[in-house]
This record gives structure tokens, C-alpha cells and sequence, in this order.
């Protein structure tokens, strides 16, 4: 039976639009029970992101079917139908695939690669199931398309690279350090972005942590607030010389770590490397440290840079996942095709067979003289009739069941020999 | 057969070489896959050359420098697999496996039969062999470099580009450039004793000149400096990298030269 999906996303509708039509989870079931009680869908999974509210269904009419669905949930949500309407994709069949495939890989994401989404449509998947208005296609879908993100996800590095400057910031001390659990981290002044980069840091391991500031208050609130030590803002120096990352971002508009600062304490620390994360604007940390062995410097510009170049990589890796996506498109269709047209198929078989038999006990009945051979001889060549008549129409089935579209076909076939309605 | 076989062997380690630059670039795990079969197709048949070659001399297949290379090639495939098998370090067959490469073609020559005269005593044996095992060690030792002057280069540039992706970290690469000279160099030093002793038997000298001896003692000194400076000077990273390529560059200069130039290691 046709499945398709119909809904809108950050694609083609505005958040304005997409925040109305939104439906959280407990209204989410009340329509999910409406949509069974209508009748009009066999099963039907709905998603409701804030990027996205898509209804996977499967219906003997689904344009009917889509209607009704958004009729409904315009009606709940007193969102006008007409506005909805405009913003309005539906996919069939193997489309209706693809793009199930492709939004629980995140492939059809805002931020491609972000992780939530496979949640979020695990979620929806589970609340239709927990209503019952999940049947053998749309599960058979779901947990293909499940397997699918986790294969995009593994096998591609979509989602390998940070995309935003603390969580890059963080990717580059990786590079730089072996692991990043036990290292000390030193905060020099107190912005919202550097206490993020400080958290993301303290999450990989690194520990202990120290805060220096020049209100000496700031620091030991934000030292409580991260688990780490205030320092005294004349002890900066003595500090910087023991540990590994530097996060900064004080209101200065002079660097606070001066080259010279820097090449006095690298020399105690044999060859330990030593890592500055600059937020601060102006910066705080001397550009001409970069010149020193072993001192890596990276400003806000720098760390706009990589996560550009992340973005970038994230780009190719997705042209990856989509030709994978293609495949496993290709290979659930062909599953699906043929589950669909076997029934067909027997019926069909069964039915000739039937003619067959039904006419050569007639014909037969009217030789009584043929001789075992002759029996025989018309037994295989009613067989072979039907056989070669079967032959293209078969052929025909399989493959339009392969490319997707063998709906009107396998109509057709039910209708034209007779063989009743199908399931 | 033989023939056959060692060109089996190098085609295999060129076709794997050519899948590892590949995977550097590409990054999918079919290529790496196919690299690292093919470098054991190359290796198996490099086993069977071996066997083949040590029961056509009734000796180990050490008594020419050409036969000790191809042994020594061996062991740095093996090794190679098998620490891209332990650390996940999948890139490193890109950085080993070029070098593996240029030493097998000039293994894959034919040679003689005979041993030399020389080799009669149980010392020269081992000489061999741990010259071998230290020059095996270097191998990495300089793939380690390489990477990390990469890494490092990367890093300072603030533009990451294929090698920020696939390299490991900084710590990581110093470690493995330190702990691989810190396990070559005891075998290369032992290795050009009994080398020096044997001389001093064989020939009354332990300082006669030979161009292979003298270079190896040249490459010697430079990783030993490299080890003390690390050791007590509390070298590391950039200077400790070039120091490796330069160790190594001297070393291969001493094959070059044991292969090419007369003297007691020509083949």
C-alpha cells in the first residue's frame, strides 16, 4: 500500500510558520488517536521538531490522507490551512524512502550532521508505536532508517568535526595534547564564552582548574561555579607556568600575557606545550607568542577559521553519507518491492494454473484413446503456455516493484485477471 | 617462481602504498581496507621469497646487504600492520609503507648465491640482525617526524587542512618519535660494536674504512646526540623531529652507499 510523506521544515516554511503547526508530545497523542479513528490511514508516524512537522503515512489515497492530516492539525493548532498548505512537500513511495533516510542521518538537517534529530525521530517513532498506529511498512521504514543514521554516523565523519568555536577550541587541544584528562586549565577572566570553552574542557577530563581575574570576587565565584581555584591576579605568571590551556577573555585593551611573560616561563617547562585559547576582543594574548616553540595561540578570528574548515569537511563527508543513503534506498526498495508484488504474483501463478488444470481435464475427458505420451505432451504444452505467458507481465511486476512504482500495475494485474482485493 | 614471487611482493606493497595515500586524502574505510590487504597479499609472498631464498643459501637470508634489506622490509611491514592494528593510527601506512616500498625495489634485485667469506662467525650473525631491528625502529622513528612537523606546521598555520584531520595529536606523535628512538638506538649501537669487533678480528682493525661502517657511525652519533639532547637537554618536538630526519637521512645514505659503493658490506 502507497506510503508517503508530507509536512514542512526549516526548508521551506519559516520559523514563524513552523513554531505554530508544532504539537507537543501529550497533543501529539490525542491527534495521533483522531487520525487512526478516522480510518483514513492505515498507520501513521507524525514528527514535530522545532525544524520540522512531517506525517509519514500509509493510505490507499494519500493525497486524502495528507489533507485530512493537515486539516486536522491546522484545526488543532488554529493555524490557517491555506498558509500551511503553500509550505506543503509530499513524497511517495521510494521518495517518501529517501527522505525518511535522510532526516534521520541529518542529512536534511539545518546544522547537517547534528545529533538530535535521530532522537527526536526515534521519539515520534516510539509515541506512534506506544498509540498503535505503527504497522508492518512504516516499522520495517523507521527501524531501516534508524539503521541507516547509525551507518552514516559511524562510517561517515559527518558529525566528527566541532562546529562551534568552543567545542572547536576543545578539538584543537586534542591535537595538541594526548587526551586531554588531568590538565590543567587556567582562566583569565570571566565571559559566558569562556566559561563554555572551560565546561567543554572540564567534560573531556581536564582538571584541576584555575581563575584568575582582576576582581578578585569574580574569580572565586567562578571558580565555585566550575569546581575549580580562584588565583590572585598577581599571581598570573606563576600560574601560566604550570598549566596546559589558557582560556582568556578579559575586558582589557592591552594583551595581558605579554611575549616575554611567555618565553620566561617556557623555559621552566621543558618542552610541556602550551595552549592559548584567546576570546577576548582586543585579545589578550600577545600574537607574537605564536613565533615561540611549543606555544599555540588561537584567537577568535583563528577559531572561526577551523570551524569554517570543520564546516567544510563536514560538507564533503556529507556527500558521502547521501551517496550511502542512495544504496540503502536502493537495497530497501528492492526488499520491499518484492514482498510487495510476491502475493501477486502466487495469485496469479495460481490462478492460470487453475484454467490450466480446469481445461486440460476437459480436453482430455473428450480423447479417451490418447495414450500416456499424448497425455503428457498436452500437459506440458498447457504449461508451457502459461509459463510463457507469465513470463513478461512477471518480469514487468519485479522490475516496476524495483523502481518504486508498481502500485498501478499490480492494480491493474488484480483487476484485469480477476484475482480479488488485496491487502 | 622466485622472480615471480618477489614482484609479487613489491606490486603488492606499490598497490598498497598508492591506497594508503589514497586513504590519507579519501579517508573511507574500503580503501584502508583494500591497503591493508593488500599489504599482506605483498607480505605473504615476500614470506614465501624469504623461505625460499634462506633454503636456496642454507643460511638465513642476511648474508648480503640486498637479502638483509628484504628481511629487514619484512619486519617493517609486520610491524607496521601490526601497530596500525594496536593505536588505530591508520594513517602511519602512508608514511611507512612509501619507504618500504623504495627499499624492496632495491631488495627485489637479483644477487649472488655464495657467501661472503666473512661470514663465518656466529657475531656477524647478530650483527646483522640488530642493526636490522635498529634500522626497522628508525623507519617508524622517522615516520613519526614527519608527522609530527605536519601536525605541528598545521597547527601553527591555524589552517587545518587534510593532515590537522587525520593525524593524531602532537604528544602523541613526540611519544611514539621518542619511544622508537629509544628502542632503535640500543640495537644500532650494539649492532656496530660486534660490527667493530668483528672488523678487529677479521681484519686487525676495528677502524678500517669502509663507507658503509663510516656513514652508520655518522647516522650513530646523530641519534645519539638526538637521545641525550631528550634525554638530559629536554629536547623534544620540533628540534628532536628534524633531528630524526636527519638521523635517518644519514642512515639511508649508509644503504645507499653499502649497496652501491666497494667495501666489505657490497653485495
Amino acid at each position: 500500500m502507497p506510503l508517503f510523506v508530507a509536512g514542512l521544515s526549516h526548508k521551506n516554511a519559516g520559523v514563524e510558520l513552523r513554531e505554530q503547526l508544532a504539537v507537543e508530545e501529550d497533543k501529539l497523542r490525542e491527534v495521533l488517536a483522531d487520525l487512526q479513528a478516522a480510518a483514513v490511514l492505515r498507520e501513521v508516524v507524525v514528527v514535530s521538531t522545532c525544524n520540522r512537522v512531517e506525517v509519514y503515512g500509509v493510505a490507499e489515497a494519500p493525497g486524502e490522507a495528507r489533507a485530512l492530516v493537515f486539516r486536522h492539525l491546522c484545526r488543532q493548532r488554529g493555524v490557517d490551512l491555506a498558509q500551511v498548505e503553500g509550505a506543503l512537500y509530499t513524497h511517495l513511495d521510494g521518495d517518501a524512502v529517501r527522505h525518511a533516510f535522510r532526516v534521520a542521518a541529518s542529512l536534511d538537517s539545518m546544522m547537517i550532521g547534528e545529533p538530535q534529530i535521530l532522537g527526536q525521530v526515534k521519539d515520534a517513532f516510539a509515541l506512534a508505536q506506544a498509540c498503535e498506529t505503527v504497522g508492518p511498512q512504516l516499522h520495517s521504514l523507521f527501524s531501516q532508517a534508524f539503521n541507516v543514521a547509525k551507518r552514516v554516523r559511524t562510517e561517515t565523519e559527518i558529525a566528527r568535526h566541532a562546529v562551534s568555536v568552543s567545542f572547536a577550541a576543545v578539538e584543537l587541544a586534542k591535537k595538541i595534547f594526548a587526551g586531554l584528562s588531568g590538565r590543567a586549565v587556567l582562566l583569565v577572566g570571566a565571559g559566558k564564552m569562556s566559561e563554555l570553552a572551560a565546561k567543554h574542557l572540564v567534560e573531556q577530563g581536564a582538571f584541576p582548574i584555575y581563575v584568575a581575574n582582576r576582581t578578585w570576587s569574580r574569580a572565586q565565584d567562578l571558580a565555585r561555579a566550575l569546581s575549580g581555584t580562584p588565583v590572585q591576579w598577581e599571581e598570573l605568571e606563576t600560574a601560566l607556568a604550570s598549566v596546559d590551556i589558557v582560556v582568556t577573555s578579559t575586558g582589557a585593551t592591552q594583551p595581558v600575557i605579554t611575549r616575554p611573560t611567555v618565553e620566561r616561563i617556557m623555559h621552566g617547562r621543558r618542552g610541556r606545550p602550551l595552549f592559548f585559547i584567546d576570546i577576548a576582543v582586543p585579545r589578550d594574548v600577545e600574537p607574537g607568542v605564536d613565533r615561540l616553540d611549543d606555544v599555540y595561540r588561537y584567537d577568535i578570528d583563528d577559531l572561526k577559521q577551523v570551524v569554517d574548515s570543520n564546516l567544510r569537511e563536514r560538507a564533503r563527508e556529507a556527500q558521502r553519507a547521501e551517496a550511502l543513503v542512495e544504496r540503502e534506498v536502493g537495497k530497501f526498495l528492492l526488499r520491499q518491492g518484492d514482498v510487495e508484488v510476491i502475493p501477486t504474483i502466487v495469485s496469479l501463478r495460481a490462478r492460470l494454473e487453475e484454467i490450466r488444470l480446469a481445461e486440460v481435464k476437459r480436453t482430455l475427458g473428450r480423447l479417451p484413446d490418447a495414450s500416456p505420451e499424448q497425455r503428457a505432451a498436452i500437459e506440458a504444452m498447457s504449461t508451457a503456455i502459461i509459463n510463457k505467458i507469465l513470463h513478461a507481465p512477471i518480469t514487468k511486476l519485479r522490475e516496476s516493484s524495483r523502481a518504486g512504482a508498481s502500485r498501478s500495475l499490480l492494480e491493474l494485474v488484480h483487476e484485469l485477471f480477476g484475482l480479488g482485493r488485496r491487502g | 617462481m622466485h622472480g615471480n614471487l618477489i614482484n609479487a611482493a613489491v606490486i603488492g606493497y606499490v598497490v598498497a602504498t598508492g591506497l594508503a595515500l589514497a586513504y590519507l586524502v579519501q579517508r573511507q574505510d574500503l580503501v584502508h581496507r583494500l591497503a591493508v590487504l593488500a599489504t599482506l597479499a605483498g607480505w605473504a609472498a615476500h614470506s614465501v621469497v624469504l623461505i625460499a631464498r634462506a633454503i636456496e643459501l642454507g643460511a638465513p637470508p642476511l648474508g648480503s646487504l640486498p637479502d638483509a634489506i628484504s628481511v629487514a622490509v619484512w619486519v617493517i611491514v609486520l610491524v607496521e600492520v601490526l601497530i596500525e592494528r594496536r593505536t588505530g593510527l591508520r594513517v602511519l601506512g602512508a608514511f611507512v609503507l612509501p619507504i618500504v616500498v623504495v627499499l624492496s625495489l632495491k631488495a627485489a634485485t637479483p644477487r649472488a648465491v655464495t657467501l661472503a667469506p666473512a661470514l663465518a662467525s656466529v657475531w656477524i650473525w647478530i650483527h646483522i640482525a640488530l642493526a636490522l631491528i635498529g634500522i626497522a625502529a628508525f623507519v617508524f622513528n622517522f615516520a613519526g617526524a614527519l608527522m609530527y612537523l605536519l601536525q605541528e606546521h598545521q597547527l601553527k598555520a591555524k589552517r587545518p587542512g587534510a593532515f590537522y584531520y587525520r593525524l593524531p595529536a602532537l604528544e602523541t606523535l613526540d611519544h611514539l618519535t621518542f619511544r622508537t628512538l629509544a628502542l632503535g638506538f640500543p640495537f644500532l649501537t650494539t649492532g656496530l660494536v660486534l660490527g667493530a669487533l668483528w672488523a678487529r678480528t677479521a681484519w686487525g682493525s676495528p677502524f678500517t674504512f669502509d663507507p658503509l661502517a663510516f656513514l652508520s657511525f655518522l647516522a650513530w652519533l646523530i641519534y645519539a646526540g638526538t637521545l641525550a639532547g631528550r634525554a638530559a637537554g629536554g629536547w623534544h618536538g620540533r628540534r628532536a623531529a628534524y633531528c630524526s630526519i636527519i638521523g635517518f637521512a644519514m642512515l639511508v645514505l649508509t644503504l645507499g652507499a653499502g649497496l652501491f659503493l666497494p667495501g666489505r658490506h657490497g653485495s
